[in-house]
């Protein structure tokens, strides 16, 4: 069946991207629950137009693109009209409680210092040094010319390179999650 | 800068500091089981849209086109209204003299039409007579010179004259297959008593013009004689050619439309010729305009009764014309900044809601993009 197809896809969509893309928007948008809805309607919008994406190289930048799109969206209508939604959610399925308090406050300074970058900027820098886009599929996925994002991550790398949180970056500080390496 | 293995360490762990759920990821193929296919309608998706620059060359396009639409019509209003070219080429005259000064209060009596007979009640003590005269030249009929003159007379005459006066000078045009056009009595009074004041305009043929001037001058003491004449052949040669050539591609648009076959042919031919129809007519109503004003020439006459001054304008000398002229340079540098008002202000109108329209586009485009 056609349709059964066409899930098919979805799922496999979601088993390849789907932390990524739910991690990539958190640090996007500073918000777990924020993230998980810009996600979930970024891949069905995804999945209905299937059609319409480009398929000729990997479908994972088209994703970003999707996914990328919907967060500006939420930043530009939603988020600014309703109460930030509560910082404890962001936390609250840590994955382990070693060092929590030191960790959790690691990297709420981390995300903050984002915060602080212009979102072009900050999506940049999330999808080059965490989706671990290369530059012409960050290219592909914000609509820009690669020479604009190789641009953009020397000004983002520049404005983070005053930023307390990130030059305090223990060396030894390792990702905690596999999927957020994948 | 930041060294990029710092950065990618501390977003990998800023964003691994929480589980993924993974109900979430069974919600979403839920809802895509469940099948909501009304997205795919008219509108297309975000990334999909056309890119910044083709809608910002839409947009510039669409404006455009609305700007030309509604400017065309004005520029083209504002070209056929335009005043003509013709300027006065010769003026010649200039005797003044007035006594005396009175306030005219008055009745006034005013016959217009074609060929009055001056209606005067001479109840003042003094008169005054002032004549203008605009003639009209054409030396030949269809292409030779055409020549556009007027002119002024003021005359002096006797006390109780003007009813006298206006029967002379109506005599007088007659002669000269001419007529009158309107005669005005004005009666007022001043300390000295009532006096009468009298305007003619009188129009004859151009070729009588010149006898006119001089014989109305016999009718009284003329204290000023100003006349103009302007070449208007330019104007003239220049309609002819156009009527002509609009004639021209009519007859070539008849012959089309005489082998035309399809209805989509025949209505676009049609409106060509409706086009040029409409051309045609209003070029020839600008001619007759102009061979009317060239026919006839126009002499107006000022009567005033001696020792009476009305507000006969006085030819200025020296200073005073300096004056004069100055002033009026000055209205009609005026007159003219307020003609041109109106489309600077559309234009300026016009670009100002392009920018503003073009600034909140682009800016809405940028705030799309990322």
């Amino acid at each position: 069946m056609e349709g059964s197809t066409d899930v098919d896809e979805l799922e496999t969509w979601l088993c390849e991207c789907y932390d990524q893309s739910v991690r990539t928007a958190y640090l996007i948008l500073g918000n777990r629950l924020d993230a998980e809805d810009a996600v979930q309607e970024a891949f069905l919008r995804a999945w209905r137009f299937r059609d319409s994406l480009a398929r000729e190289s990997s479908i994972r930048p088209w994703l970003y693109r999707v996914v990328v799109n919907t967060c500006n969206s939420k930043l530009r209508q939603e988020i600014p009209h309703r109460d930030r939604r509560g910082d404890d959610d962001d936390l609250v399925n840590v994955t382990s409680i070693d060092d929590l308090a030191a960790r959790v406050e690691q990297s709420q300074d981390v995300v903050s210092a984002l915060k602080e970058l212009p979102l072009a900027l900050r999506v940049v820098v999330v999808l080059r040094y965490f989706a671990d886009l290369s530059e012409r599929e960050i290219a592909i996925a914000i609509g820009r010319q690669p020479g604009t994002v190789k641009s953009r991550l020397n000004e983002a790398r520049k404005r983070l390179a005053a930023s307390p949180a990130l030059r305090a970056t223990p060396q030894e500080q390792s990702p905690t999650g596999e999927e957020a390496t994948s | 800068m930041i060294d990029e293995a710092v950065l990618r360490r501390a977003l990998v762990g800023a964003a691994g500091e929480f589980k993924v759920s993974s109900e979430a990821r069974e919600r979403i193929l839920d809802v895509a089981r469940e099948g909501a296919p009304e997205v795919r309608a008219a509108r297309g998706p975000t990334f999909l849209r056309p890119q910044g620059r083709t809608r910002s060359i839409l947009v510039a396009a669409a404006l455009l086109l609305v700007v030309g639409a509604i400017s065309w019509p004005l520029l083209r209003s504002e070209r056929g209204t335009s005043p003509s070219a013709s300027a006065p080429r010769t003026v010649h005259g200039a005797n003044v003299s007035g006594t005396g000064s009175s306030g005219l209060t008055a009745s006034e009596k005013a016959v217009v039409g074609g060929l009055p007979t001056p209606t005067v009640s001479p109840t003042g003590a003094q008169s005054a007579v002032t004549l203008t005269n605009t003639n009209a030249l054409t030396v030949n009929a269809s292409t030779s010179t055409k020549i556009e003159s007027t002119g002024n007379v003021d005359l002096r005459i006797g006390k109780g004259q003007v009813e006298v006066a206006f029967a002379k000078l109506t005599r007088m045009v007659s002669s000269d297959r001419g007529f009158v056009v309107s005669s005005q009595e004005r009666v007022g009074t001043n300390s000295a008593g009532k006096f009468s004041y009298g305007i003619m305009v009188l129009e004859v043929p151009q070729r009588s013009f010149d006898t006119l001037v001089t014989q109305v001058q016999k009718a009284g003491h003329p204290t000023s004689v100003v006349t103009s004449s302007s070449d208007v052949t330019s104007q003239y040669v220049d309609l002819r050619a156009r009527i002509n050539a609009a004639e021209a591609s009519r007859q070539q648009y008849l012959t089309i439309m005489s082998k035309a076959t399809s209805i989509s042919d025949i209505l676009a031919v049609q409106s060509q010729l409706n086009n040029l129809q409409s051309q045609i007519e209003q070029l020839q109503g600008q001619l007759n305009v102009l061979n009317n004003a060239t026919t006839y020439g126009t002499l107006t006459v000022s009567l005033t009764e001696t020792g009476q001054q009305h507000n006969v304008t006085k030819p200025k000398s020296g200073f005073a014309k300096a004056w004069h002229d100055g002033v009026s340079g000055f209205i009609s540098g005026f007159e003219w900044v307020v003609r041109l008002a109106g489309p600077a202000l559309f234009a300026i109108l016009a670009l100002g809601a392009a920018f503003v329209i073009g600034r909140y586009a682009r800016r809405a485009i940028r705030r799309r993009r990322i």
